[in-house]
């Protein structure tokens, strides 16, 4: 494995781009450049042996998350996403073990006495396929909507997540998200944080299905690091914090960790997850589209038209600036305007006025292409098919280029997960009250 | 990845069934080599008038033929030049075909909206790599699809991915008329891969084409990035007279020598491969094409089955119906549209609007998307085209009112269904069954936003802000 070279990349830029690699080498070349910036080892807060101190749902980040001047959640900039597939010796008659259960458990408790649960230590969730659940005899409680992926638009051919599950690892520190997974799979000398070593027996339970690992990263100046990767153009703005050039998350767009819970059964405080992956075609969208047109098909035309969205969207505040009137216009923008923007028609998708998603994107640059990882929570999965059905909007009268993004995104893999509640966070059975 | 499909000799359409049933694009290019063969002549023809002084073809990694043309007219206008391009062999997806031209990174213009800040001219910021074109038709019908549902591309050296996919911009141009299109940058000189991906026409669809295209097909071809394309199509390059850069007139379609009815651009600078199709037929005349090409087009001997079809809507008198008077025309049935240039103007669009009557074959076919649920009326059909080239313009918004003194009889502002038929091609038509409209009876066509389709040269000032257009319906 090559590492990236730290000659021509700032501080931040190499240690994100060591994200992407991965690995033991990885690893220790990020302590030093995260160690050597003032001299100090670099402080990570650590955990608690408290376990009953942390939340229920294994999805409350946003109390543990800073928020900006405007309120909105900041959150955590580097990110994992760790394929797994149970291992044959984890499994009796296709079923996890309770000895793969509770090495599982043992592991992601050694996590949370090593750091904090926050943006600033470590922030994870481990959900599972559809495909794991099909393991048991029994079905899923039927509150739990957890259909197989499948292609959501006509112009998609995705890959589908197969595998057992996933674990998605969070921190404000990229040396963090890649000492958890060196110390979960590495094969190296175990790192330690903390006091803590963060030994396990994972890999007794779970392969990493490394073809499909992704990383990425969000926050304010993030995307504008990785201008050396082709497709990423220059014109990617200083302060934005997605690759798109604008901000997005705001707290009013975004449905409340409430509000994506399953409130019953035995996966109550669960939630499910719909993650999908997909190019996006920067250099079109910057160079050219100006920035009205942008504005345009990401909002609406009359942010465009009203300058309500300022160069970043530092205008906007703590919501995207949407009316209900400005959301039901979306029909007739597309037909008087010619275009529609994509935060306009995806609002379709709100239930009495709330958003249902809660939306966890950040960007990527895997495959030395610019991209972005979709990771959405809801109630439902049928929640987020409805949203997207809205944000496709085949139904509307507008050309394929002005409808929104759907022009310069490329989706590439879906998958369906369902997040226990962190009591059944281990190898859950398909009905755990059964 | 989808195995490459070359067009062979089976494949191909018999050249007379095809023009038989090639109703709307009655244009078909025969493209063999046009320019491939012609340029290297050109460069020691001293006939040739686009020669050395405009320096093209000196610095084929950058060099590219300027464009600026100052104060163009806010309607269709000459370029500063005729563009030269490779033709390849066009492949097969699904019940699609798929015809690939390149040429080199050219400006262009977006539109995204219905303001002056929705128009953005792209210059491309390198001269490395290609302007990416194709033409997509429906192999049954010759129909070309100037409709955009999503169409990928994906370019490939070897099995690595070139960048990130794009999705080519639907486009008109004088020359080769709707096509999809971008430039794409290239790293280096090679042989590239690029695979296109179709998504199922979801536009309104009658005629022949109800129940077909719904499925997402792919095709793949392939390439040579060399000195020998730039030389080809940069090169290529064929100069106008700088007097006449700017005058109201199109560039006739490529291969079509038939400039009589381009109005602004007669007699000038026309080069030898212009010449050798100035054979005496008429190319307009969406009859006369079965001599049109085969056999005198085979230049340097390759890419002699590239037929393309240029996407040219039917000439007025093919429309089967009534076709409708311009209002303002006081003479009544005089004031009947009989040919495309006496169709009515739309900030330079030429707007037919036809009428058929209940029970007519046409109207039948054009009532009927499949869906089952309509009843068969009169139908109106509305087809706003591009001056002298007879373009489609397509992904605009229409709507119409029909009035008889104070009564409303369609509408107000009744929605036309962008609708796709093997026989008229792409319009905007309306069912009309609970109503009948009469003669006399004055019909108002509103564009509610104007064509969202990228522009080169020379159709980027026109086809924007587009006041409504009056029609009556004449005595039969
Ligand atoms: C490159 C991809 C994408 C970018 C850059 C992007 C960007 C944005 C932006 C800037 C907003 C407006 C600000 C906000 O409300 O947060 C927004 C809103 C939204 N987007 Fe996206 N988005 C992308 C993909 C998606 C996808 C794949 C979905 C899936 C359904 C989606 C769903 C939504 C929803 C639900 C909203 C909020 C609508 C509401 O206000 O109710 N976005 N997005
Ligand atoms: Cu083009």
């Amino acid at each position: 494995m090559t590492l990236p070279d730290r000659s021509t990349l700032s501080r931040r830029e190499y240690a994100r781009s060591l994200v992407a690699v991965g690995g033991a080498t990885a690893l220790s070349a990020c302590l030093d450049a995260s160690s050597d910036e003032n001299g100090e080892e670099n402080n990570v807060p650590s955990g608690t042996d408290d376990l009953d101190s942390l939340p229920a749902r294994q999805y409350a980040w946003n109390e543990f998350a800073p928020r900006d001047d405007n309120g909105n959640v900041q959150p955590p900039a580097h990110h994992v996403l760790l394929p797994l597939a149970l291992t044959e010796r984890a499994t009796a008659n296709g079923e996890p073990t309770a000895d793969a259960r509770e090495v599982t458990e043992s592991a992601l408790r050694t996590l949370e006495r090593a750091y904090e649960w926050s943006t600033d230590g470590l922030l994870f969730t481990l959900g599972y396929t559809p495909a794991y659940f099909e393991r048991f005899d029994e079905d899923l409680p039927e509150v739990v909507d957890l259909p197989e992926p499948e292609a959501l638009t006509s112009r998609e051919d995705p890959s589908f997540d197969e595998f057992d599950a996933l674990l998605h690892l969070a921190s404000n520190h990229p040396e963090v998200v890649l000492e958890v997974e060196e110390g979960l799979f590495g094969d190296q000398e175990e790192p330690e944080r903390n006091g803590v070593v963060l030994e396990s027996d994972l890999t007794e339970v779970f392969e990493r299905v490394d073809e499909n690992r992704r990383t990425g990263f969000v926050g304010d100046g993030l995307p504008v690091e990785h201008t050396d990767v082709a497709g990423v153009p220059d014109a990617v703005p200083e302060d934005a914090p997605f690759f798109m050039g604008f901000r997005s998350g705001f707290d009013r767009t975004q449905a409340s960790e409430d509000h994506v819970t399953i409130d019953s059964g035995p996966f109550a405080d669960g939630t499910t997850q719909h993650v999908s992956s997909m190019d996006i075609q920067l250099e079109v969208w910057f160079e050219q589209e100006n920035h009205y047109q942008r504005v345009s098909k990401m909002f609406s035309p009359e942010h465009a038209a009203e300058d309500l969205v300022g160069d970043v969207g530092e205008e906007l505040g703590a919501d995207s600036g949407l009316s209900d009137e400005r959301i039901e216009a979306t029909a007739a923008d597309a037909r008087q305007e010619g275009v529609v923007g994509h935060a306009q028609k995806a609002a379709r998708g709100r239930e009495d006025g709330d958003p249902p998603l809660l939306r966890r994107d950040f960007n990527t640059i895997d495959g030395d292409r610019p991209g972005l990882h979709f990771v959405s929570l809801q109630h439902e999965i049928e929640d987020f098919v409805r949203v997207r059905e809205a944000m496709t909007g085949a139904d509307l009268d507008v050309a394929s280029a002005n409808n929104g993004i759907l022009h310069y995104i490329f989706v590439n893999r879906r998958g369906n997960y369902l997040l226990p509640p962190r009591e059944l966070r281990a190898l859950p059975a398909a009905n755990p009250d059964a | 990845m989808q195995d490459f499909t070359p067009t062979t000799d089976e494949t191909e359409i018999d050249r007379r069934t095809f023009v038989a049933q090639t109703g709307a694009a009655t244009g078909v290019l025969a493209l063999a080599g046009c320019f491939s063969g012609d340029d290297e002549e050109d460069e020691d023809d001293p006939d040739a008038e686009n020669g050395d002084e405009n320096g093209a073809g000196e610095d084929y990694g950058d060099g590219r033929p300027t464009i600026e043309v100052e104060d163009p007219p806010n309607a269709v206008y000459l370029p500063t030049h005729r563009e030269a391009m490779r033709m390849l062999d066009p492949v097969e997806a699904g019940d699609i075909m798929l015809g690939p031209m390149l040429s080199y990174p050219h400006d262009f213009w977006t539109i995204a909206g219905t303001g002056e800040d929705a128009v953005e001219r792209e210059s491309p910021n390198s001269g490395r790599g290609v302007h990416m074109m194709f033409t997509l038709w429906d192999q049954q019908t010759g129909t070309v699809l100037p409709v955009d549902d999503g169409v990928q591309i994906r370019v490939y050296d070897g099995d690595e991915q070139v960048g990130s996919p794009v999705s080519p911009w639907s486009m008109i141009s004088q020359e080769m008329g709707f096509h999809f299109g971008d430039n794409v940058t290239l790293p280096e000189d090679g042989t590239y891969t690029v695979e296109v991906t179709i998504p199922p026409v979801s536009v309104r669809k009658t005629g022949d084409l109800v129940g077909r295209l719904d499925e997402r097909v792919s095709a793949t071809f392939e390439f040579e990035y060399d000195d020998e394309f730039r030389h080809e199509v940069i090169g290529g390059v064929q100069y106008l007279d700088e007097a006449e850069w700017g005058d109201r007139g199109a560039l006739e379609p490529m291969d079509h020598g038939d400039h009589g009815e381009h109005g602004g651009h007669d007699g000038h600078d026309d080069h030898d491969h212009e010449d050798e199709h100035d054979d005496g037929h008429d190319h307009g005349d969406h009859d006369g094409h079965e001599q049109d090409h085969g056999d005198e087009h085979d230049h340097n001997g390759h890419d002699d089955h590239a037929h393309v079809p240029y996407s040219a809507l039917p000439q007025v008198e093919e429309y089967d119906g009534t076709i409708l008077a311009t209002a303002d025309d006081e003479s009544g049935a005089d004031g009947v549209p009989t040919d495309h240039d006496s169709l009515p103007r739309s900030d330079d669009a030429a707007i037919l609007a036809a009428l058929f009557e209940d029970g007519s074959a046409d109207a039948e076919r054009l009532s009927d998307d499949g869906d089952g649920d309509v009843t068969a009326g009169q139908y109106l059909l509305v087809s706003p085209r591009t001056p002298y080239n007879r373009v489609p313009l397509a992904d605009a918004a229409l709507s119409v009112t029909v009035e008889r003194g104070d009564d409303t009889i369609a509408g107000p502002d009744a929605v036309l269904a962008e609708t796709l038929d093997s026989e008229y091609g792409i319009h905007y038509g309306l069912v009309v069954n609970d109503a009948q409209i009469e003669a006399g009876d004055s019909v108002t066509v509103t564009i509610d936003s104007p064509p969202q389709v990228a522009r080169h040269q020379g159709y980027d000032t026109a086809f924007l802000e587009m006041p409504p257009v009056e029609f009556t319906v004449p005595e039969q």
